[in-house]
């Protein structure tokens, strides 16, 4: 007995009933696939932006306050030189970046701000950050080793200062012992991230620079870009033994954002998957035990003939299981052409809370994520069929078939 | 000799004072090959009885025996497989399944007893050559005439060789050139297998087709015999 045949002209003869079982399923599943798209590609800009802003593998001073390593005036590790100059020995190592992150007062004529710095090496330190820094430079080259050294900082701020590229500016700073530095620097350039702490507040200067404010040349942090970013965690265990008094973190180790933005994200499109599938689920029982309970007389023959009702009930989930097939088939096309179609679109997400700028909307296509959902709607169908049909199979013959 | 034994059969439905008595202590015997009617108008508990005879019920009391089978203490299982076994249902709307073929229909209670395939078609296709329906064995119910239908309901119900055929008004849908035709192709299977057969009819040309009549009335038995 070709029970698939026979369930594939069920679905035929019950074509109407099943096409709007199919039409919810499909639209459920698409709903389900363009969000968890976009999740996928937020949590991986998110990703992106704390990889390249921090480095994937990060080495402070062991005395550095993990959480906030490398914060403003910790220029707590020395002799980074030498370790530098072995990492850019390794074949895993794309480059390493040393940061000196510091504060202090920051005047253009009557003009005066506050701000976080960083020392930077100008000839790597703005090949890492890609889309998410954008600059404007106005000098070349950059943040030079001139007589008179360089500044690059964010628009808010030379906004705030009234500073324009060229003009001389005072940084003021204060050490550890209560000394004091200052130095003249020339305005070189801009740099434009959407975040208004780093536009208003941040600038960069030369290493150097940081060594003539400080009379040091200790940093904050060396930041690790690899060859490969998800070798992250395997070689910062690597690293840790070489370093005994130096601290090895992977990057989401301190990645707060990150980590509290996915950890919210995982929440809110987790109790929206939950609330679809459950209407999904309710939608589709209800079609299933409607249609169930119309072939009641069927049920009640099958039953009369001596069919066990494992055996009904399993041609009932098998019924389930090819609408199931059909219906993700449509909503995996459905998904895939709309999310084409809003990656083309060039859509806009207005500025989230603490941005100045919207981000582009982006679905990811991940086929695994297609395939998982899928699969989790197929079971839901079955498992509808399986309750509507079990309830199907305890109605008395005898009033099904009178 | 005996084939079914029915001793004091009731069957009441609901309880209290709600409470309809559909059959009240029906007794009778129905002997092996035997083609018995049982008549009575509407309400007088024929579906009842029929009910109960095929298993697809459970008298309130009262003893039912099926070839030494205390049938009536079997549990739901044990009578559904004695149902997939032993007993074979022609049913007033023939109750074909829509989506199987007519073949797939007559082979049904046999490959649900797990007879191997080659044999299944090997019985089948004789069956249907008997019924005059191998050129249609392709075919679905509802591109069926109803006399067709109801030769497609026969011949599962004997494809198996039952020991019992229930038949509950096998002719009520059909004219009466199908309505003989039905009950000669019983007649003829019922000949063949000796299976016994338990008619409920209103139809006078169906009930002198038969050996032995018992009549029904408000749930007790009225006739000569009772």
């Amino acid at each position: 007995m070709h029970s698939l045949l026979i369930a594939l002209r069920n679905i035929a003869r019950n074509a109407g009933r099943v096409f709007s079982t199919v039409l919810i399923i499909a639209v459920g599943l698409t709903a389900l696939l363009l969000g968890g798209g976009f999740m996928l590609s937020t949590y991986d800009s998110l990703q992106e932006i704390a990889m390249r802003q921090q480095g994937h593998v990060i080495v402070i001073a062991a005395g550095a306050h993990p959480a906030a390593g490398g914060s403003h005036q910790q220029l707590t590790l020395s002799h980074w030189q030498a370790l530098r100059e072995q990492l850019q020995n390794d074949p895993q190592v794309l480059r390493s970046l040393p940061r000196a992150s510091f504060e202090g007062l920051i005047s253009h004529g009557d003009n005066s701000a506050a701000f976080f710095g960083t020392g930077v090496d100008p000839q790597v330190e703005f090949k890492v950050h890609g889309p998410f820094l954008r600059t404007t430079g106005v000098l070349d080259p950059w943040l030079g080793e001139d007589d008179i050294p360089d500044v690059v900082m964010g628009t808010r701020l030379a906004e705030t200062l009234a500073a324009q590229a060229g003009d001389l500016l005072t940084l003021q700073t204060l050490g550890k012992g209560g000394q004091r530095g200052e130095v003249v620097v020339q305005l070189a350039g801009l740099y434009h991230t959407g975040n208004p702490q780093v536009d208003n507040h941040t600038l960069m200067v030369n290493l150097s620079t940081v060594a003539t404010l400080f009379g040091s040349d200790n940093i904050s942090q060396l930041a690790i870009y690899l060859e490969q970013p998800d070798q992250a965690l395997a070689f910062k265990q690597q690293l840790q033994p070489q370093l005994t008094d130096a601290l090895v973190q992977s990057w989401h180790q301190r990645a707060e954002l990150y980590n509290k933005v996915k950890s919210q994200y995982d929440r809110i499109f987790g109790v929206m998957g939950i609330i679809i599938l459950v209407v999904v689920f309710l939608a589709i029982s209800n079609t299933i035990s409607l249609a169930i309970h119309q072939r009641r007389e069927e049920i009640a023959t099958l039953s009369a003939l001596g069919t066990p009702p494992w055996r009904i009930i399993a041609n009932f989930a098998l019924e389930a299981c090819l609408i199931g097939i059909l219906a993700t088939s449509l909503g995996m096309a459905l998904a895939y052409g709309a999310t084409h179609a809003i990656n083309l679109a060039h859509l806009m997400m207005p500025a989230p809370p603490g941005r100045t700028e919207g981000y582009p909307i982006y679905v990811y296509l991940s086929w695994p994520h297609y395939l998982a959902t899928s699969a989790v709607l197929i079971a839901i169908v079955v498992l509808a069929s399986l309750v509507a049909s079990y309830q199907a199979v305890k109605v008395k013959m005898t009033e099904a078939l009178s | 000799m005996s084939r079914a034994t029915l001793h004091a059969i009731a069957r009441h439905y609901g309880s209290g004072r709600q409470q309809i008595t559909a059959l009240d202590s029906v007794s009778f015997e129905l002997a092996s090959g035997e083609f018995l009617a049982v008549v009575g108008p509407s309400g007088s508990g024929k579906s009842s009885l029929l009910n109960i005879c095929g298993l697809i019920d459970s008298p309130s009391s009262g003893r039912y025996q099926l070839d030494d089978v205390a049938v009536d203490r079997l549990n739901p299982q044990q009578r559904c497989t004695y149902r997939r076994r032993h007993i074979g249902f022609v049913f007033q709307r023939h109750q074909l399944i829509p989506a199987m073929t007519v073949f797939e229909n007559i082979a049904y209670p046999l490959y649900l007893n797990g007879m191997a395939t080659a044999q299944i078609r090997a019985e089948v296709n004789a069956l249907l050559e008997k019924i005059g329906l191998t050129q249609r064995h392709r075919h679905l119910p509802r591109q069926l005439s109803g006399g067709e239908r109801q030769r497609v309901g026969i011949a599962r119900a004997l494809i198996k060789k039952p020991k019992l055929v229930i038949a509950d008004e096998p002719s009520a849908s059909l004219d009466h050139q199908h309505a003989y035709a039905s009950l000669q192709l019983m007649r003829e299977l019922n000949r063949e297998h000796g299976a016994s057969f338990l008619i409920a009819s209103h139809d006078a040309f169906v009930i002198e087709q038969c050996d032995r009549k018992i009549s029904l009335f408000d749930g007790r038995r009225v006739d000569s015999d009772a």
